[in-house]
């Protein structure tokens, strides 16, 4: 009988460890999108990427997985006498396959410190945009330089030096300042591919990071096709040249394009908007209307075409090795260059992207990506990608990073990079985690206990069982 | 205080190695070798403890609170080594509880069980304690495979802790239901 009970008793606490084995890690991630979280199935996905540059320009090839392509983006459906928006930003994936692919690269030339350590992250400040606490947009939109100068409501990436408080949001420092950043190269270069607002006609959007996200000095690939007195689109496509007035929603919502059909408005086929037209729900307009972008925002090109095609994008940039644009980095022979890239896939915008920690781009010299000389005027791709992971960042922003509350703050301030410390997959797990930090902690201290007391009982049981068999305890 | 804890956690890390080999002895043998490792079984395993305890205070000293609570590796190692300390812990006081008793019978095999447990878990302690060094170890891979990935915090679900104290509780009534005195 005591035999027994001693043997049950150690069946018990076998099966106690074992349920613990078996159920920890589960109960606590789920998607909230109240809160903003939404975790993506896979945290990591691959980029391969190639450059190559010639007398004067350079070229950046992008090759990188996706199930499915998303090209249309921000679609506004008539509905009973008015024109619903589908594809605003949103948490997570756009339910209605609204929201376009992308791919971005950041680029440095040494003039950001930090970056080449620690890459994208630095540019994540407090309260950003889409994270569980983001800064109230009246707030923002109250701002005098954020919402007065920039007209903004949203805090999106910037460089630590542009707030005094880096935790803070609202210490921009003086206009001049900012100037005097700018001026000094205290920026980030923003190449930024979509596939909805700027690859149908063969351009890539480009941006700068300063105290803020902004466009480059020009015209941008895209422009918004909305009457906001009027609730109704600016232009509708020319049915002369297209043999049809809109899109049709079924297609849209299913996500059936063909890239040599029109799937996207451009100034090219665009006429002004016919309210007297006998519109029928389900059809569509771009709210976005495409054209050749100009001035420094037009500098990036679609070399050859975008496509999709058996499950990858194939994706190649080019621009000038020097714009002569102060709000671009140039690209000099035996020059240096860190760079950090992003995706976007699986209709998801703002920070559900893939991003990848810094690396170098060496013109003549050795470095992580070497660039390929050549003389002509098309690449002559070798078989010679570099392949980056890239990973799903989660909530982690740099006032965090730099803190008593990450262990490594004492690294970072030592200047230790980033991959000396961290994967890329233990990144992902770190940003998922968190998310939930306050829940995980909660239930990682009940784990804690529960197994102390799990052991003090089963000393308890064991010492008054065994002690009694076998003669009593002393 | 980094460098006093990798000194430090040596000594269990030593001690209960010896313990385990101590406890394997008395459990299979039963020569002179095995009556040596019973009688030197409790004073190895309480200077172990002592050890253990200095390795865990001057651990607490590494990092601020709020560094270490943040961070999913050094949740695991503060559970593991807890939880390890607390295994031993038992060991140790049911060999002093006990006695010469405690190795005949069912007893034997039990102390041999919760010391290859204790060991385990206290190799995962030090292994949690490599990674939060910067270095990684094999037995991380292993872990992986068998479905933890270090990374992420060893949480329980609701209800398997209540589980877990219901387990408890009935451990303990088992103990003392049709106990003689």
């Amino acid at each position: 009988m005591n035999r027994q009970r001693t043997g049950l008793m150690m069946i018990l606490f076998v099966g106690a460890l074992a349920l613990a084995w078996l159920t920890h890690g589960t109960g606590v991630v789920r998607n909230d999108l109240s809160r903003n979280i939404y975790i993506p199935d896979e945290l990591t996905m691959p980029l391969q990427v190639q450059v190559a540059y010639n007398e004067n320009l350079i070229f950046f090839h992008f090759r990188w997985p996706a199930r499915n392509a998303y090209v249309y983006h921000d679609m506004l459906r008539y509905e009973d006498g008015t024109w619903v928006r589908h594809g605003a930003s949103r948490a997570g994936p756009d339910p209605d396959n609204t929201y376009e692919d992308r791919v971005t690269m950041l680029v440095d030339d040494g003039r950001v410190p930090d970056f080449g350590r620690f890459g994208g992250y630095i540019t994540i400040g407090a309260n950003a945009r889409f994270f569980t606490n983001q800064a109230d947009k009246a707030e923002v939109a109250g701002h005098p330089h954020l919402g007065g100068t920039l007209g903004v409501n949203e805090v999106q990436k910037h460089l630590p030096a542009t707030r005094s408080d880096m935790a803070d949001w609202r210490t921009v420092v003086s206009e001049e300042t900012l100037q005097q950043q700018r001026d000094a190269g205290y920026f980030l270069d923003l190449w930024h591919w979509r596939a909805g607002r700027s690859n149908p006609v063969g351009m890539s959007d480009d941006q700068w990071i300063g105290e803020h996200r902004h466009g480059d000095s020009g015209k941008a690939p895209f422009s918004t096709n909305w009457d906001s007195k009027l609730k109704q689109p600016k232009y509708m496509f020319d049915p002369a040249r297209t043999g049809q007035y809109a899109l049709r929603w079924e297609d849209v919502e299913s996500n059936r394009f063909d890239f040599e059909d029109i799937y996207y408005l451009s100034e090219d086929f665009a006429v002004p908007f016919d309210p007297s037209h006998s519109w029928v729900n389900g059809d569509v307009i771009p709210r976005r209307l495409l054209r050749i972008g100009d001035g420094s925002r037009g500098d990036i090109r679609v070399y050859g075409k975008g496509r999709w095609e058996q499950g990858y994008w194939n994706v190649t940039l080019v621009r000038a090795l020097v714009t002569g644009n102060p709000d671009d980095k140039a690209f000099n022979e035996q020059g240096l260059y860190n760079l950090g890239f992003a995706v976007h896939r699986d209709a998801t915008g703002s920070r559900w992207h893939y991003v990848s920690l810094p690396c170098t781009l060496g013109l003549g010299r050795d470095a992580d990506i070497t660039a390929e000389p050549f003389t002509g005027e098309s690449p002559p791709w070798t078989d010679t990608w570099k392949e980056i992971k890239l990973f799903y960042p989660g909530q982690v922003n740099w006032p965090y990073l730099t803190s008593r509350a990450h262990a490594g703050s004492v690294n970072i301030a030592e200047g230790v990079p980033v991959h000396s410390r961290h994967t890329e997959v233990q990144l992902a797990l770190y940003g998922v985690e968190r998310e939930f930090n306050s829940e995980i902690i909660r239930q990682w201290i009940w784990t804690l206990v529960s197994g102390i007391v799990l052991m003090m009982a089963l000393g308890i049981g064991l010492s008054l069982r065994l002690g009694r068999y076998n003669g009593g305890v002393r | 205080m980094t460098g006093v804890h990798h000194m430090l956690v040596h000594f269990p890390l030593a001690l209960w190695a010896l313990a385990l080999v101590m406890i394997l002895l008395r459990t299979l043998t039963t020569g002179e070798l095995a009556r040596l490792s019973e009688r030197a079984l409790v004073p190895v395993l309480a200077l172990s403890l002592l050890g253990a305890l200095a390795a865990v205070i001057s651990g607490f000293l590494v990092w601020p609170w709020e560094a270490a609570l943040s961070s999913p590796l050094t949740r695991n190692h503060i559970l593991m080594a807890l939880w390890s300390t607390s295994l031993w812990a038992v060991i140790t006081a049911l060999i002093w509880l006990i006695g010469s008793a405690l190795w005949d019978g069912i007893g034997r095999w039990v102390m041999l069980v919760l010391g290859l447990i204790a060991s385990c878990l206290f190799a995962i302690t030090g292994t949690l304690g490599g990674h939060l060094a910067g270095v990684t170890s094999f037995f991380s891979i292993i872990l992986d495979s068998l479905g933890w990935t270090v990374y992420e915090t060893f949480y329980l679900p609701s209800m398997s802790l209540v589980l877990l104290f219901l387990i408890g509780g009935i451990m303990v009534v088992l103990g003392v239901t049709g106990r003689k005195t």
